[in-house]
């Protein structure tokens, strides 16, 4: 078969980039000739005394080169010094092999064991994806056959197909055939068998006309395009359908058909007669082929002297240039050239590699002055097919005179890997083109000449050359990124480390920025909840149900006097009669949760507070109430509001006058008031609103005063986006928040903002790649900090009546999927818990308990591509999101169904 | 894929405006992030207004720029705005094994940065790694390496000589130098409670023979003298500049935070370094001869921790000990140890280098903390005596005029405002000061960067800076690397290169006088003292 050129090369996985060759010894005779035949490329004298050596410069081809020295007696002549340079590369390029597809339909005699016969000649894992089609079924569906004519080793595929392996056979020339017998009993019920063949190895498979192979076992089927066999009625001269070739829509391979050599259709009842068809089939194979280049200097002429030898098939040009230095610029090098070189593009030559006799392989020699440093080659087969080095240009040095080159210097290992090798030949011109551009701007004489400048340059020259900028930084970004380690990921592990390395293995201690590790929490209203002006008494009825469903913390809205009814225009701090009920409707409620073991959240506004009085200008500035600051207390910052304070330590909230933290007795007044909240009502914690308002460290401080159970604080800035579409990296918007983190010393937890904003994208335009970020770890804060990450996916600002920024609709479960059983602390919304998702919910919540998810879980990432994220958390549950398939892979674990939604579904391991 | 990422979302082309903006300058356009009322002005106009942007390049001797100050248009290569140099890795050259890291991607960084119309780059090359294995065994290849490779794409370069090392990346002294270290640590800051700081060598040894029977300054000496003839054909061709390392991360002062913490969080004073023994010895001498031998026995007694505030102890608070005159005593004995040792290593460079027409830089720190407080702790504690009654920066200034040198001043992408309120803190208006001082004392000034990855308004903070009446030398942006060429932050710079070299109408047409800004910039700085109750 032709991917037997296989046998050259060594697998690349544990090829070495560089041989150093011992001496072959073998002979062999079918090359000789072809070596005799290639010294006429070296005749012109300057090569005589040198082109051939002892040493054989390649490992493969070796054996020909001493066959030839010792059958042309110009071994005495030979003058030249040793091989100094050798280097194998491997050559992974796509074949298209060509095999047949063989079906065959013998009817028995008896008309009662027929059998349909299906083979392949190429080497696979061939499997038959087939199923049948009723006779009383109009439609194009496929069933599952009747049990009797399913062969040994099928697997059923869901209720309509079945999965049959060809097995190995041998055919008479001794090639490998695989094939598959399905023996069946024609009756009227089945009109015909569907298959489709795959290709296990490949994934790929394999169909007839882009749609499924149909073998009619009944000939009043309506003639369809996909019909294999003969045709009734007129369609038929001797059934040549000859060299028809189509295109198929959804598979990789192309399938023609060839000259089917079916028989002439006979008319017979129902029943059709038996028949042979062949179609032939390509299939791409990977075949590794290698270049070799060996150095040697003439010592006559003082130039290089290199041999490139391949073992590709067919005609192979090589494109080359030399280059003086370590930057690796194209140059080509003066004449002489090997014959059939042209020049290309003025930086580079190509030269047809000179095939050998035997028909499997170049080969060609090219010399080079000793005022180079380097040789640069890709290889062009084909049309269109360049071959290269990994994406990069074959690089060869050249010793500098004197000193002598050892092994490769190139390091393999920073090399940027890209699939691409059409584009080598643009590469390649373009960095010839870059050069240049730096040559025009070094000779243009800097000073206020623009004006020539401007004449002179074309804008598609500026254009080129900001695309250029472009393109190279883009490829320094590619190479820096890969080996440093990205600067903020350090400073999380160190505090991460730094805050949670305190005993591990002891039931964890319960800090203000995590709780017990293990809470869930509830946000326990929505924008309308003010409404009915007793709220408090209406959630109370749900604290029993809550605390059955397993959340832990409640978040109630804020308390206080306020200006809007919702409660975030807080004006007197101490009137706790708001919209949401009274203040002994406050007390009465938060006892009511602490019953049910429920921790309750205070959801505190510390950066604004609307005023009550006017200062002598008619600003809004002075307060009132137990709290009667004037307009020292404001931030200088805002023009609005005149205040006399310090610049804020942070943004400001433009509809309210911003809160000077700064001020010693603000600070001394709001922790006195968070204390008397704590005392007064028994909130537990904080949910502490608009935290993007002051410095970080102020929050640390009132946290260390009213030492709560548990806080977050509500970071939201908007994450990055181009041109409209989100950035796949959102680290610098997890780094602010994870810095507000840091700044309030890890004693509040911060709303996972980011891994909302990547949720989002990931559902709604179907790409799941998103969830992994390019460590390999959750995108958002939860993937650098999960134990102050609280995960949530709408509140009442992003969701409810408001909507400032909902969730894709309808795949709020996937979202609670990914947060339920991810690290970091769940919240989950209140018009989400009492909707039609209770019941999915309450199942993903129990699921997390019961297995220990906690903040600090670790995750695994299994799958993060365009239709399917899948993760295994703290090895003991699975889930995957999204259309695509996964199934966690089956070790130790005995992976159960837990739960199943649209688009989701999670495992646990149930050994 | 890696490339698609970037290729969508950086730079597009505005063809029209290329009719009116010089080769190479990228302008961003259709990129959401910049709004685009730019006002694009004709050619003609930039030239008929004949430089008013012009800024002095090529260094005259001191004296004559000083009076030159305004007005020069001495061979000023480009005239439209300053020098722009771009920093290399840290670790550009590997410490293990004196290679080129990432050569793939600095060739291609280079070539990048040419096309954008940057003047060069700047080279740390560091003690630990040329002068690794023995004294006086100097292995420059690597450096040769990248300097051919800057030399070759046409970029000037800018070497800054390392003598202190790194943590991140880890770049330590000569091993030779850590094992001396070892047995004597008396070569190392050290501070009141016995640390030592191990980055670089106490100032206190700078002429006592501790390395094998040479003193540092020595060592420092042979160090320059190999490199001038190693680098030689480089000089002055593509070598334009060398910054001398002046102590912790090249800056003149004390390593008074042992690790200095990111810009964006609190700082607190830092700590006086004055407790190695051949300090202390100094101390003692020194008070000996001022009369008062009982000051000479250590630093001041009742200051704050590293990280605490000014008020953590009495010696920072308003009316405490600092404005005593003990306090004076100690400042000023402390500070001026500082300012030999700067002296000392600013002329043993203009000796050396001063017949290769290449410009000599010092580097002095930044500390912006507590600016706002009358006694400015952190300023002292890092050698500075500058406080509300006293300008600190006019002796460092001298030294680097009497020498011939150029100042290097960090941080001018800091604003006031991205500070945090409580220390205080004001980089722009130490900065303002700090550049008065030495501007009259015709000092040129360059800047740099602060952070490698950006803070926020950094970027219009850099051009603040560079635009109007700062009339700098040279401006070196910190620092090519992974975050350097990301889409986050690539296209900001190229924006940034591109405003520098396209100064706006506004800027041009209304020139502010140089002395009012340096009033007001007073004026502001009075008000910002904060009064502590006592």
């Amino acid at each position: 078969m032709s991917i037997s050129t296989t046998v050259f090369s060594e697998p690349l996985f544990n090829f070495k980039r560089c041989h150093y060759h011992r001496l072959a010894t073998v002979s062999h005779s079918k090359l000789n000739q072809h070596t005799l035949s290639s010294s006429s490329l070296f005749s012109s004298h300057k090569y005589d005394s040198c082109s051939w050596i002892l040493k054989p410069p390649h490992k493969f081809f070796s054996p020909k080169f001493e066959t030839f020295a010792t059958d042309t007696d110009t071994l005495e002549s030979i003058q030249s010094s040793d091989v100094i340079f050798n280097q194998t590369h491997p050559i992974n390029r796509i074949e298209l092999v060509e095999g047949k597809i063989f079906v065959r339909l013998d009817q028995g005699n008896d008309l009662k064991n027929s059998e349909l016969i299906v083979g392949c000649n190429l080497p696979g894992k061939w499997i038959l994806h087939w199923g049948v089609s009723r006779a009383d079924d109009i439609g194009s569906e496929w069933d599952q056959p009747p049990r009797d004519m399913i062969p040994a080793g099928s697997i059923p595929i869901k209720d309509y197909a079945i999965e049959t392996p060809l097995k190995k056979s041998s055919s008479s020339e001794g090639d490998t055939f695989h094939e598959v017998r399905i023996g069946f009993k024609p009756s009227d019920e089945i009109s015909a068998i569907n298959f489709v063949l795959k290709d296990e190895e490949t994934g790929a498979w394999y169909q007839h006309k882009g749609r499924d192979f149909k073998v009619p076992l009944v000939n009043y089927l309506k003639e369809d395009a996909n019909l294999l066999g003969p045709k009734t009625g007129l369609s038929s001269s001797q059934g040549q359908i000859s060299n028809v070739i189509l295109k198929s829509e959804s598979t990789v391979d192309k399938v023609q058909e060839n000259s089917s050599e079916s028989e002439s259709p006979k008319k017979e009842n129902s029943q059709v007669e038996g028949f042979n068809v062949e179609l032939s089939l390509t299939k791409e194979v990977t075949v590794n082929n290698s270049i070799s280049v060996s150095v040697r200097k003439c010592s006559e002429t003082a130039k290089y002297l290199l041999d490139l030898e391949t073992d590709i098939p067919g005609d192979v040009f090589l494109h080359w240039g030399a280059s003086r230095d370590d930057l690796r610029i194209w140059e080509a090098p003066p004449a002489p050239h090997p014959p059939q070189t042209v020049s290309f593009k003025k930086t580079a030559l190509r030269t047809q590699l000179k095939s050998r006799g035997s028909g499997e392989g170049s080969s060609v020699q090219v010399s080079l002055g000793e005022e180079f440093s380097g040789f640069l080659f890709v290889l062009k087969i084909n049309q269109n097919t360049w071959l290269n080095n990994n994406g990069n240009d074959f690089y060869v040095p050249l010793p500098t005179p004197g000193s002598i080159i050892i092994g490769n210097i190139e390091d393999q290992s920073k090399v940027v890997k890209s699939e691409v090798t059409e584009e080598t030949s643009e590469e390649e011109s373009n960095s010839a083109f870059t050069n240049e551009i730096i040559n025009e701007i070094r000779s243009l004489v800097t000073g206020i000449s623009s004006v020539k400048r401007r004449k002179t340059k074309s804008k598609e020259a500026q254009e080129t050359i900001l695309q250029e900028i472009e393109r190279l930084a883009a490829e320094a970004y590619s190479i820096f990124r890969t080996s440093v380690p990205t600067f903020s990921e350090e400073v999380i592990v160190e505090s991460e480390v730094a805050l949670e390395s305190e005993s591990p293995e002891l039931p964890p201690k319960i800090c203000s920025g995590t709780g017990t590790g293990y809470e869930i929490v509830c946000q326990g209203f929505n924008w309308e909840s003010n409404k009915s002006g007793r709220w408090y008494m209406e959630l109370k009825e749900k604290a029993e149900e809550l605390s059955s469903l397993g959340f832990t913390v409640i978040w109630l809205p804020p308390p206080t006097d306020s200006v809007s009814p919702e409660g975030y225009m807080p004006r007197d701090l101490y009137n706790l009669n708001s919209r949401y009920g009274n203040i002994e409707e406050l007390k009465d409620v938060v006892k009511t949760f602490h019953k049910f073991g429920i921790k309750v959240l205070g959801d505190a506004v510390l950066n604004h507070r609307c005023a009550q009085h006017q200062n002598q200008n008619g600003i809004w500035n002075i307060f009132g109430g137990r709290l009667n600051w004037d307009d020292r207390a404001v931030v200088a910052d805002d023009p609005h509001f005149q205040g006399r304070g310090n610049k804020s330590s942070g943004d400001n909230f433009h509809a309210a006058p911003n809160i000077d933290h700064s001020q010693d007795f603000v600070r001394k007044d709001i922790k006195e008031w968070l204390c008397w909240l704590r005392d007064e009502i028994g909130y537990d914690g904080w949910r502490l609103d608009f935290v993007r308002g002051f410095w970080g460290g102020y929050v640390k401080d009132y946290m260390d005063a009213t030492k709560p159970y548990f806080s977050v604080g509500e970071y939201w800035d908007s994450l990055s986006y181009t041109y409209g579409e989100m950035d796949h990296n959102q680290d610098a918007h997890r780094q602010r928040i994870v810095d507000w983190i840091s700044a309030a010393g890890g004693s509040a937890g911060a709303f996972d903002v980011t891994t909302k904003g990547i949720l989002h994208s990931a559902l709604e335009r179907c790409e799941y790649w998103r969830l992994s970020d390019q460590q390999g770890k959750p995108p958002g804060v939860l993937g650098w900090w999960p134990s102050r990450a609280v995960t949530f996916i709408e509140n009442h600002d992003t969701g409810s009546t408001q909507g400032h920024w909902r969730f894709p609709r309808d795949k709020e479960m996937q979202g609670y999927a990914y947060t339920l059983t991810h690290p970091g602390t769940p919240s989950v919304f209140f018009d989400h818990i009492f909707s039609h998702y209770k019941k999915e919910i309450a199942a993903l919540l129990s699921i997390r308990k019961r297995n220990g998810i906690n903040c600090r879980s670790k995750v695994k990432i299994h799958k993060s591509e365009r239709d399917v994220y899948a993760a295994i958390i703290d090895e003991k549950v699975a889930m995957k999101i999204g259309p695509g398939h996964f199934e966690p892979p089956s070790g130790s674990q005995n992976w159960s169904t837990a739960w199943e939604g649209r688009d989701y579904k999670i495992w646990e391991d149930a050994s | 894929m890696e490339l698609s990422v970037i290729g969508s979302s950086q730079v597009k082309l505005g063809r029209t405006d290329f009719a009116c903006r010089e080769f190479g300058y990228v302008i961003l356009k259709n990129n959401s992030r910049f709004s685009n009322g730019r006002v694009c002005f004709g050619q003609n106009l930039r030239l008929k207004k004949g430089g008013m942007g012009l800024k002095a390049i090529h260094v005259e001797p001191i004296r004559e720029m000083k009076k030159n100050l305004s007005g020069s248009r001495t061979r000023s290569k480009q005239v439209d705005g300053v020098r722009l140099f771009v920093g290399l890795p840290q670790d550009t050259v590997s410490h293990d094994c004196n290679s080129i890291n990432h050569s793939k991607a600095i060739a291609a960084g280079l070539k990048a940065l040419k096309l954008l119309g940057v003047e060069g780059v700047e080279l740390p090359i560091w003690w630990g790694i040329v002068e690794k294995e023995a004294m006086g065994k100097y292995d420059w290849s690597g450096y040769l390496a990248i300097a051919e490779m800057i030399q070759e794409v046409g970029l000037k370069l800018h070497v800054s000589l390392c003598f202190h090392g790194s943590k991140k990346p880890n770049i330590p002294l000569p091993k030779w130098v850590s094992e001396i270290g070892e047995s004597e640590s008396s070569i190392f800051f050290t501070d009141r409670s016995g640390q030592h700081y191990k980055e670089c060598l106490s100032l206190a040894v700078d002429n006592l023979p501790v390395l094998n029977g040479k003193t540092p300054v020595q060592v420092y000496q042979s160090f320059c003298e190999s490199f001038k003839s190693s680098f030689s054909p480089f000089m002055e061709s593509t070598i334009t500049g060398i910054s001398m390392g002046l102590g912790p991360d090249g800056e003149l002062r004390y390593p008074s935070h042992h690790e200095l913490p990111s810009n964006r969080k609190t700082q607190g004073v830092g700590e006086f370094q004055c407790y190695d023994q051949n300090m202390l010895s100094l101390l003692k001498q020194h008070a000996e001869s001022y009369g008062n031998p009982l000051w000479g026995l250590g630093g001041p007694h009742d200051v704050p921790t590293y990280d605490q505030s000014p008020y953590a102890s009495s010696f920072f608070k308003d009316g405490g000990s600092w404005e005593s005159s003990y306090g004076d005593f100690f400042l000023s004995w402390y500070s001026a140890q500082l300012i030999a040792h700067g002296d000392s290593l600013l002329s043993l460079a203009s000796s050396t280098f001063g017949d290769t027409g290449v410009s000599i830089y010092g580097k002095i720190p930044l500390m912006h903390a507590w600016y706002g407080t009358r006694s400015r702790p952190s300023e002292l504690t890092a050698g500075f005596y500058n406080t509300a009654n006293r300008d600190g920066y006019e002796q460092v200034a001298e030294i680097f005029a009497k020498n011939s040198c150029k100042i290097i001043l960090p941080g001018m992408d800091l604003s006031d405002a991205n500070q945090p309120n409580e220390t205080h803190s004001s980089p722009e208006l130490l900065l303002a000061q700090t550049m008065t001082t030495f501007r009259n004392q015709g000092v040129k000034v360059s800047g740099q960067n602060s952070s490698e990855f950006g803070v926020p308004g950094g970027f219009e903070q850099i051009k603040k800076n560079l635009s109007g009446d700062n009339v700098l030398d040279l401006f070196s942006y910190q620092r090519m690397g992974a975050y350097f060429f990301s889409p986050e932050h690539f296209p900001s710079f190229t924006e940034l290169v591109r405003s520098l070299n396209q100064p706006k109408l506004h800027l041009d047409d209304l020139p502010i006088e140089e002395e009012e800004g340096a009033e007001s910039a007073v004026m502001s700085q009075e008000s910002n003292v904060s009064m502590q109750a006592a």
